[in-house]
């Protein structure tokens, strides 16, 4: 369910599940980590979501009932993995956002270098009201503002495009967002690489992430009974 | 032999131009002595303070061509640059950069080290620097400062160069005028709003959010200034640069 291709020195890495608006599986996030974390040789990545929306978060339907607390554990390490991975990686990530990045789909923006966005994406982590902490992706929302973090990560409102590039989530609007970020990709690969990749490691290192204590943070909510009720009552309703 | 820059004083505003227009006004050592000597002199009656460029240049950033022969030159050059973007930060005045035309690389970082940055809509500027093979690492740690990590990685990442109405889009210029003309009134204005504050009220401010964003600190400026320096000195960053200065 992840569509992987070397377009010349590109890695283009696209989420393929468009029937389920890309919603994220255990087996999704795994592979999506193994191709970044083998991507070190690309001269840029691209990351996009096929069809309508970008990514709609993780896949609830994996989260109640047995095995449902393993797989959100699991879900949360593979969304940690993939961000890490991607600051990791010495060339930069660039993604097109279309649609909807909600919740572990709006995480992965935490990750990327250059995120361009359609105006009317809708973004944000409404997961407080399932019992669910979005602390995985609080220590990478330090690349906003702190008062617009804050307020994305407890408020469980979804802001739009327009909104998210005003706050600095999103770098550039367009209406052709993977188009465009696949243009964009291209023009970076014109760039040395061993400027871009001493460029980002000093950035990186301007605004470390703790990623594993905001992993921590949310696998320590997991099982509680106020999480399972509202999962369980959130699905009912769909 | 010319001053490669110059200091102006009108009651509490005071102007420091650099003036190597012939150069864009890039940063070459002597400018750059030129400048750190005129803030050893600062008087302390005039608590606002504009940078400006002589002639159609902002600051072209730093004097890479004249550095190209000489393995100990950027080294001394960086961190001479670096020093000086510390040093604005320090001091008790308010420090306006009034960007008239390019502000290019580490032009643009100077820039960043000020306290309100003005420009208009044609002015160019940016950090072209992953296109010729160098890491804008002096400025990098100013541009975070300024408008955050992550529209910061975006546009250090991206190379290149903007227009003074996409500077002001992600807050690198806070206030924009229409034109180069404009702009001298913009400042003016803005220069006189800001010196109608009581100097002391304004360096108490000016040196809490120096000690909040610990801008006021040399040390990663310096690392910064190493970094940028190790990354010049590759192959492959003198091999780009050379071809570009032949080209």
């Amino acid at each position: 369910m992840i569509a992987r291709e070397r377009i010349g020195t590109i890695e283009r890495l696209v989420l393929s599940r468009p029937e389920r608006r890309n919603a994220l599986t255990p087996a999704m996030l795994d592979d999506l980590a193994t191709h970044l974390e083998n991507a070190a040789d690309a001269h840029a990545v691209l990351l996009l979501g096929e069809g309508k929306a970008f990514c709609a978060g993780f896949d609830l339907d994996l989260c109640v009932g047995e095995g449902g607390d393993d797989n959100l554990r699991a879900l949360l390490a593979g969304l940690s993995r993939c961000i890490v991975a991607m600051r990791a990686l010495p060339c930069p990530v660039v993604l097109g956002v279309q649609g909807a990045a909600i919740a572990g789909g709006c995480a992965l923006l935490g990750g990327g270098d250059i995120v361009i966005a359609s105006p009317d994406a809708k973004l944000g982590y409404p997961v407080t009201r399932l019992g669910i902490s979005p602390a995985v992706s609080a220590p990478f929302l330090r690349a906003i503002p702190d008062g617009q973090g804050r307020r994305l990560m407890l408020d469980p409102g979804l802001i739009d495009g327009r909104r998210a590039h005003e706050t600095g989530l999103v770098h550039e609007l367009s209406n052709e967002p993977a188009a465009h970020a696949m243009e964009l990709t291209e023009r970076l690969t014109a760039k040395p690489p061993h400027a871009l990749a001493a460029t980002k490691r000093w950035l990186n290192e301007l605004a470390p992430a703790d990623a594993q204590r905001g992993l921590d943070t949310s696998l320590s909510l997991v099982g509680n009974a106020e999480s399972h009720e509202r999962l369980a009552s959130a699905l009912k309703k769909t | 032999m010319t001053d490669f820059a110059t200091l102006d004083i009108a009651g509490p505003i005071a102007t420091l131009t650099m003036n190597r227009p012939d150069a864009r006004n890039a940063m070459s050592l002597p400018l750059l002595d030129a400048m750190h000597a005129i803030l050893d002199d600062l008087p302390s009656g005039p608590h606002v303070l504009v940078i400006t460029g002589a002639g159609k240049s902002f600051c072209a950033g730093m004097d890479l061509k004249s550095v190209l022969g000489d393995e100990n030159a950027p080294p001394k050059l960086l961190h001479n640059i670096a020093k000086l973007t510390t040093r604005l930060r320090n001091l008790p005045a308010v420090v306006v950069a009034k960007v008239n035309g390019a502000a290019i690389g580490g032009g643009c970082g100077l820039a960043c080290a000020a306290d309100v940055v003005l420009s208009h809509a044609d002015a160019k500027l940016g950090f072209p620097e992953v296109d010729l093979g160098v890491c804008p690492a002096v400025v990098a740690p100013l541009l975070v400062r300024k408008i955050g990590a992550g529209p910061a990685r975006n546009i250090l990442l991206r190379g290149g160069l903007m227009s003074g109405t996409r500077a002001h889009e992600v807050c690198i210029v806070d206030e924009l005028a229409d034109d180069r003309d404009g702009l001298d009134t913009l400042c003016d204005s803005v220069a006189e709003r800001l010196a109608a504050g009581g100097a002391n009220a304004i360096a108490a401010t000016k040196r809490l959010l120096t000690e909040i964003d610990g801008s006021g600190d040399g040390a990663l400026a310096a690392k910064g200034a190493d970094l940028s320096a190790s990354v010049l000195a590759t192959p492959e960053a003198r091999e780009r640069l050379s071809a570009m200065f032949r080209g």
